[in-house]
Protein backbone atom coordinates (compact mmCIF):
# COMPACT_ATOMS: atom_id res chain seq x y z
CA UNK A 1 0.00 0.00 0.00
CA UNK A 2 1.49 3.32 -1.06
CA UNK A 3 1.51 6.23 1.35
CA UNK A 4 -0.25 9.32 0.11
CA UNK A 5 2.16 12.09 -0.79
CA UNK A 6 1.87 15.20 1.42
CA UNK A 7 -0.30 17.56 -0.70
CA UNK A 8 1.45 20.60 0.79
CA UNK A 9 4.82 19.39 -0.48
CA UNK A 10 3.54 17.78 -3.68
CA UNK A 11 3.44 21.10 -5.49
CA UNK A 12 6.25 22.31 -7.73
CA UNK A 13 7.08 25.65 -6.10
CA UNK A 14 6.50 24.60 -2.48
CA UNK A 15 8.66 21.50 -2.98
CA UNK A 16 11.36 23.64 -4.60
CA UNK A 17 11.33 26.04 -1.61
CA UNK A 18 11.53 23.19 0.91
CA UNK A 19 14.31 21.42 -1.03
CA UNK A 20 16.29 24.66 -1.10
CA UNK A 21 15.76 25.40 2.58
CA UNK A 22 16.73 21.91 3.69
CA UNK A 23 20.20 22.51 2.22
CA UNK A 24 20.86 25.80 4.05
CA UNK A 25 20.47 27.11 7.59
CA UNK A 26 18.38 30.08 6.48
CA UNK A 27 17.79 32.02 3.28
CA UNK A 28 16.45 35.40 2.25
CA UNK A 29 13.27 35.64 0.18
CA UNK A 30 15.26 37.16 -2.71
CA UNK A 31 17.65 34.17 -2.72
CA UNK A 32 14.73 31.71 -2.88
CA UNK A 33 13.08 33.77 -5.63
CA UNK A 34 16.29 33.79 -7.65
CA UNK A 35 16.87 30.04 -7.31
CA UNK A 36 13.27 29.01 -8.03
CA UNK A 37 12.69 31.53 -10.85
CA UNK A 38 9.28 32.26 -9.30
CA UNK A 39 7.47 35.61 -9.29
CA UNK A 40 7.50 37.51 -5.99
CA UNK A 41 3.71 37.33 -5.66
CA UNK A 42 3.46 33.60 -6.32
CA UNK A 43 6.39 32.81 -4.05
CA UNK A 44 4.96 34.97 -1.30
CA UNK A 45 1.68 33.01 -1.33
CA UNK A 46 3.45 29.63 -1.23
CA UNK A 47 5.81 30.72 1.52
CA UNK A 48 2.77 31.79 3.54
CA UNK A 49 1.16 28.33 3.01
CA UNK A 50 4.34 26.58 4.20
CA UNK A 51 4.48 28.88 7.19
CA UNK A 52 0.80 28.22 8.07
CA UNK A 53 1.55 24.46 8.08
CA UNK A 54 4.48 25.06 10.44
CA UNK A 55 7.00 23.76 7.89
CA UNK A 56 9.03 26.99 7.79
CA UNK A 57 9.68 30.01 10.01
CA UNK A 58 9.46 33.42 8.36
CA UNK A 59 11.15 36.43 9.95
CA UNK A 60 10.39 39.89 8.56
CA UNK A 61 12.68 42.75 9.48
CA UNK A 62 14.28 45.88 8.06
CA UNK A 63 17.87 46.00 6.79
CA UNK A 64 19.27 49.35 5.62
CA UNK A 65 15.71 50.74 5.45
CA UNK A 66 14.58 47.90 3.15
CA UNK A 67 12.25 45.07 4.19
CA UNK A 68 14.04 41.74 4.51
CA UNK A 69 12.27 38.39 4.75
CA UNK A 70 14.26 35.40 5.97
CA UNK A 71 12.97 31.81 5.78
CA UNK A 72 14.16 28.83 7.80
CA UNK A 73 12.94 25.24 7.79
CA UNK A 74 11.45 24.02 11.11
CA UNK A 75 11.89 20.56 12.71
CA UNK A 76 8.29 19.79 11.60
CA UNK A 77 9.29 20.83 8.07
CA UNK A 78 12.33 18.54 8.12
CA UNK A 79 10.19 15.61 9.34
CA UNK A 80 7.56 16.28 6.64
CA UNK A 81 10.25 16.54 3.94
CA UNK A 82 11.87 13.28 5.06
CA UNK A 83 8.47 11.53 5.08
CA UNK A 84 7.75 12.91 1.59
CA UNK A 85 11.09 11.62 0.23
CA UNK A 86 10.50 8.18 1.83
CA UNK A 87 7.02 8.02 0.27
CA UNK A 88 8.50 9.01 -3.09
CA UNK A 89 11.09 6.24 -2.81
CA UNK A 90 8.30 3.72 -2.15
CA UNK A 91 6.58 4.83 -5.36
CA UNK A 92 9.76 4.61 -7.38
CA UNK A 93 10.92 1.21 -6.14
CA UNK A 94 10.28 -1.50 -8.77
CA UNK B 1 7.97 28.16 -11.70
CA UNK B 2 4.43 26.79 -11.77
CA UNK B 3 2.80 26.42 -8.33
CA UNK B 4 0.14 23.80 -8.65
CA UNK B 5 1.52 21.76 -11.54
CA UNK B 6 0.90 18.07 -10.90
CA UNK B 7 4.26 16.47 -10.46
CA UNK B 8 5.08 12.88 -11.26
CA UNK B 9 7.28 11.05 -8.71
CA UNK B 10 10.25 11.29 -11.07
CA UNK B 11 9.71 15.03 -11.54
CA UNK B 12 9.53 15.52 -7.76
CA UNK B 13 12.78 13.67 -7.25
CA UNK B 14 14.47 15.62 -10.07
CA UNK B 15 13.25 18.90 -8.59
CA UNK B 16 14.57 18.01 -5.11
CA UNK B 17 17.97 17.02 -6.53
CA UNK B 18 18.13 20.18 -8.63
CA UNK B 19 17.30 22.52 -5.72
CA UNK B 20 19.72 20.75 -3.36
CA UNK B 21 22.43 21.18 -5.99
CA UNK B 22 21.56 24.87 -6.33
CA UNK B 23 21.78 25.37 -2.54
CA UNK B 24 25.09 23.52 -2.36
CA UNK B 25 26.63 25.35 -5.29
CA UNK B 26 25.78 28.82 -3.97
CA UNK B 27 28.72 31.00 -2.95
CA UNK B 28 28.67 34.11 -0.86
CA UNK B 29 32.43 34.26 -0.37
CA UNK B 30 33.80 37.20 -2.35
CA UNK B 31 37.40 35.98 -2.16
CA UNK B 32 38.71 39.34 -0.92
CA UNK B 33 39.68 38.01 2.54
CA UNK B 34 41.90 35.17 1.26
CA UNK B 35 43.41 37.54 -1.36
CA UNK B 36 44.21 40.12 1.34
CA UNK B 37 45.87 37.63 3.74
CA UNK B 38 47.63 35.75 0.96
CA UNK B 39 49.19 39.02 -0.20
CA UNK B 40 50.04 40.37 3.27
CA UNK B 41 51.70 37.19 4.57
CA UNK B 42 53.53 36.51 1.28
CA UNK B 43 54.90 40.09 1.13
CA UNK B 44 55.96 40.10 4.80
CA UNK B 45 57.66 36.69 4.42
CA UNK B 46 59.53 37.64 1.22
CA UNK B 47 60.69 40.98 2.70
CA UNK B 48 61.95 39.16 5.83
CA UNK B 49 63.81 36.71 3.58
CA UNK B 50 65.40 39.62 1.65
CA UNK B 51 66.37 41.38 4.91
CA UNK B 52 68.15 38.27 6.17
CA UNK B 53 69.68 37.23 2.87
CA UNK B 54 71.02 40.68 1.88
CA UNK B 55 71.77 41.83 5.46
CA UNK B 56 69.67 45.00 5.58
CA UNK B 57 66.90 46.28 7.85
CA UNK B 58 63.65 47.94 6.88
CA UNK B 59 62.93 51.16 8.81
CA UNK B 60 59.94 49.34 10.40
CA UNK B 61 58.97 45.76 11.21
CA UNK B 62 57.34 44.48 8.00
CA UNK B 63 55.08 42.15 10.04
CA UNK B 64 53.23 45.24 11.28
CA UNK B 65 51.30 45.10 7.98
CA UNK B 66 49.57 42.03 9.44
CA UNK B 67 48.18 44.26 12.22
CA UNK B 68 47.05 46.89 9.70
CA UNK B 69 45.31 44.20 7.61
CA UNK B 70 42.98 43.38 10.52
CA UNK B 71 40.97 46.60 10.02
CA UNK B 72 39.99 45.92 6.36
CA UNK B 73 39.39 42.25 7.27
CA UNK B 74 36.85 43.22 9.95
CA UNK B 75 35.10 45.55 7.47
CA UNK B 76 35.11 42.83 4.77
CA UNK B 77 33.67 40.24 7.20
CA UNK B 78 30.87 42.56 8.36
CA UNK B 79 29.96 43.48 4.76
CA UNK B 80 30.01 39.85 3.59
CA UNK B 81 27.73 38.85 6.49
CA UNK B 82 25.35 41.73 5.72
CA UNK B 83 25.23 40.95 2.02
CA UNK B 84 24.92 37.17 2.40
CA UNK B 85 21.49 36.10 1.17
CA UNK B 86 21.68 32.72 2.86
CA UNK B 87 23.54 30.98 5.63
CA UNK B 88 24.87 27.45 5.49
CA UNK B 89 25.00 25.08 8.47
CA UNK B 90 28.79 25.03 8.64
CA UNK B 91 29.33 28.82 8.32
CA UNK B 92 29.55 29.42 12.10
CA UNK B 93 31.97 26.53 12.55
CA UNK B 94 34.28 27.78 9.78
CA UNK B 95 34.19 31.33 11.23
CA UNK B 96 35.14 29.94 14.67
CA UNK B 97 38.06 27.98 13.21
CA UNK B 98 39.48 31.15 11.57
CA UNK B 99 38.93 33.21 14.72
CA UNK B 100 40.80 30.62 16.82
CA UNK B 101 43.55 30.56 14.16
CA UNK B 102 43.89 34.37 14.33
CA UNK B 103 44.12 34.35 18.13
CA UNK B 104 46.64 31.48 18.06
CA UNK B 105 48.86 33.21 15.48
CA UNK B 106 49.03 36.34 17.66
CA UNK B 107 49.70 34.14 20.71
CA UNK B 108 52.58 32.54 18.77
CA UNK B 109 53.96 36.00 17.98
CA UNK B 110 53.74 36.89 21.66
CA UNK B 111 55.53 33.65 22.60
CA UNK B 112 58.26 34.26 20.02
CA UNK B 113 58.91 37.81 21.26
CA UNK B 114 58.67 37.09 24.99
CA UNK B 115 60.31 33.73 25.62
CA UNK B 116 63.95 34.57 24.62
CA UNK B 117 64.21 37.57 27.01
CA UNK B 118 62.31 35.73 29.77
CA UNK B 119 64.61 32.70 29.34
CA UNK B 120 67.74 34.92 29.51
CA UNK B 121 66.44 36.33 32.82
CA UNK B 122 65.84 32.85 34.24
CA UNK B 123 69.32 31.74 33.18
CA UNK B 124 70.85 34.86 34.74
CA UNK B 125 68.91 34.22 37.99
CA UNK B 126 70.37 30.69 38.03
CA UNK B 127 73.82 32.18 37.45
CA UNK B 128 74.59 31.00 33.91
CA UNK B 129 74.29 32.28 30.34
CA UNK B 130 74.34 30.97 26.79
CA UNK B 131 77.62 31.50 24.93
CA UNK B 132 78.15 31.51 21.16
CA UNK B 133 81.28 29.44 20.56
CA UNK B 134 82.88 29.19 17.11
CA UNK B 135 84.34 25.70 16.72
CA UNK B 136 87.03 26.89 14.28
CA UNK B 137 88.15 29.60 16.72
CA UNK B 138 87.70 32.31 14.07
CA UNK B 139 85.85 34.58 16.49
CA UNK B 140 85.95 34.98 20.26
CA UNK B 141 83.14 33.51 22.38
CA UNK B 142 80.31 35.93 23.12
CA UNK B 143 77.02 35.86 25.04
CA UNK B 144 74.04 34.62 23.05
CA UNK B 145 70.41 35.59 23.61
CA UNK B 146 68.25 32.44 23.79
CA UNK B 147 66.22 31.82 20.63
CA UNK B 148 63.70 29.34 19.34
CA UNK B 149 65.29 27.69 16.31
CA UNK B 150 63.38 27.49 13.00
CA UNK B 151 60.32 29.00 14.66
CA UNK B 152 58.71 30.06 11.38
CA UNK B 153 58.09 26.34 10.69
CA UNK B 154 55.42 26.45 13.42
CA UNK B 155 53.72 29.36 11.63
CA UNK B 156 53.74 27.38 8.37
CA UNK B 157 52.17 24.43 10.22
CA UNK B 158 49.48 26.76 11.60
CA UNK B 159 48.74 28.20 8.11
CA UNK B 160 47.76 24.72 6.89
CA UNK B 161 45.34 23.93 9.72
CA UNK B 162 42.32 26.27 9.18
CA UNK B 163 42.88 26.08 5.43
CA UNK B 164 42.52 22.29 5.41
CA UNK B 165 39.43 22.43 7.68
CA UNK B 166 37.81 24.97 5.32
CA UNK B 167 38.84 23.07 2.19
CA UNK B 168 37.50 19.74 3.45
CA UNK B 169 34.29 21.14 4.99
CA UNK B 170 33.38 23.31 2.00
CA UNK B 171 34.68 20.72 -0.46
CA UNK B 172 36.79 23.49 -1.98
CA UNK B 173 39.72 21.56 -3.47
CA UNK B 174 42.08 24.55 -4.08
CA UNK B 175 42.28 25.13 -0.30
CA UNK B 176 42.60 21.40 0.45
CA UNK B 177 45.40 21.09 -2.11
CA UNK B 178 47.08 24.28 -0.81
CA UNK B 179 46.97 22.99 2.78
CA UNK B 180 48.44 19.61 1.81
CA UNK B 181 51.26 21.38 -0.07
CA UNK B 182 51.81 23.55 3.02
CA UNK B 183 52.30 20.46 5.22
CA UNK B 184 55.03 19.54 2.72
CA UNK B 185 56.55 23.05 3.07
CA UNK B 186 56.49 22.56 6.86
CA UNK B 187 58.53 19.35 6.60
CA UNK B 188 61.03 21.00 4.22
CA UNK B 189 61.29 24.05 6.54
CA UNK B 190 62.47 21.79 9.38
CA UNK B 191 65.63 21.02 7.38
CA UNK B 192 66.54 24.32 5.68
CA UNK B 193 68.07 27.50 7.23
CA UNK B 194 65.63 30.01 8.78
CA UNK B 195 65.80 32.52 5.91
CA UNK B 196 64.48 29.88 3.49
CA UNK B 197 61.63 29.14 5.92
CA UNK B 198 60.47 32.65 5.03
CA UNK B 199 60.28 31.76 1.34
CA UNK B 200 58.40 28.56 2.21
CA UNK B 201 56.02 30.67 4.33
CA UNK B 202 55.43 32.99 1.37
CA UNK B 203 54.74 29.96 -0.85
CA UNK B 204 52.31 28.64 1.81
CA UNK B 205 50.45 31.99 1.88
CA UNK B 206 50.15 31.88 -1.92
CA UNK B 207 48.85 28.30 -2.17
CA UNK B 208 46.63 28.43 0.96
CA UNK B 209 45.00 31.82 0.44
CA UNK B 210 46.11 33.87 -2.56
CA UNK B 211 45.41 31.31 -5.31
CA UNK B 212 42.15 30.03 -3.73
CA UNK B 213 41.24 33.72 -3.27
CA UNK B 214 41.67 34.37 -7.00
CA UNK B 215 39.52 31.30 -7.79
CA UNK B 216 36.79 32.41 -5.33
CA UNK B 217 36.87 35.97 -6.67
CA UNK B 218 36.58 34.77 -10.28
CA UNK B 219 33.60 32.53 -9.37
CA UNK B 220 31.97 35.33 -7.37
CA UNK B 221 32.31 37.86 -10.20
CA UNK B 222 31.03 35.33 -12.77
CA UNK B 223 27.95 34.63 -10.60
CA UNK B 224 27.33 38.34 -10.11
CA UNK B 225 27.48 38.88 -13.87
CA UNK B 226 24.83 36.15 -14.36
CA UNK B 227 22.51 37.87 -11.89
CA UNK B 228 22.75 41.40 -13.30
Amino acid sequence: MFKELDPILHSQLRLAVMSLLIGVKEAEFTFIKEKTNATAGNLSVQVQKLRDCGYIDVVKQFKDNYPQTTCKITPAGIAAFEAYVKALQAYLQP
Amino acid sequence: MNTEKNLTEQESLRLITDMLRKAKGSYHETGIGPLLWGTVVAVASVVTFLERHYQFKMPFDIWLIVLFAIVPQVIISIREKQNAKFKQYDDDMIDSVWLVFGISIFALGFFQNTVPAASAKHFAAEGWTLIRHYTDGSQPDRPQTPMVLSFYSIYILFYALPTLVTGLTKKFWPMTFGAILTYGFFIVSCYVPLEYDMLLGAAAALVCWFIPGIILRTKYLALRKQHV
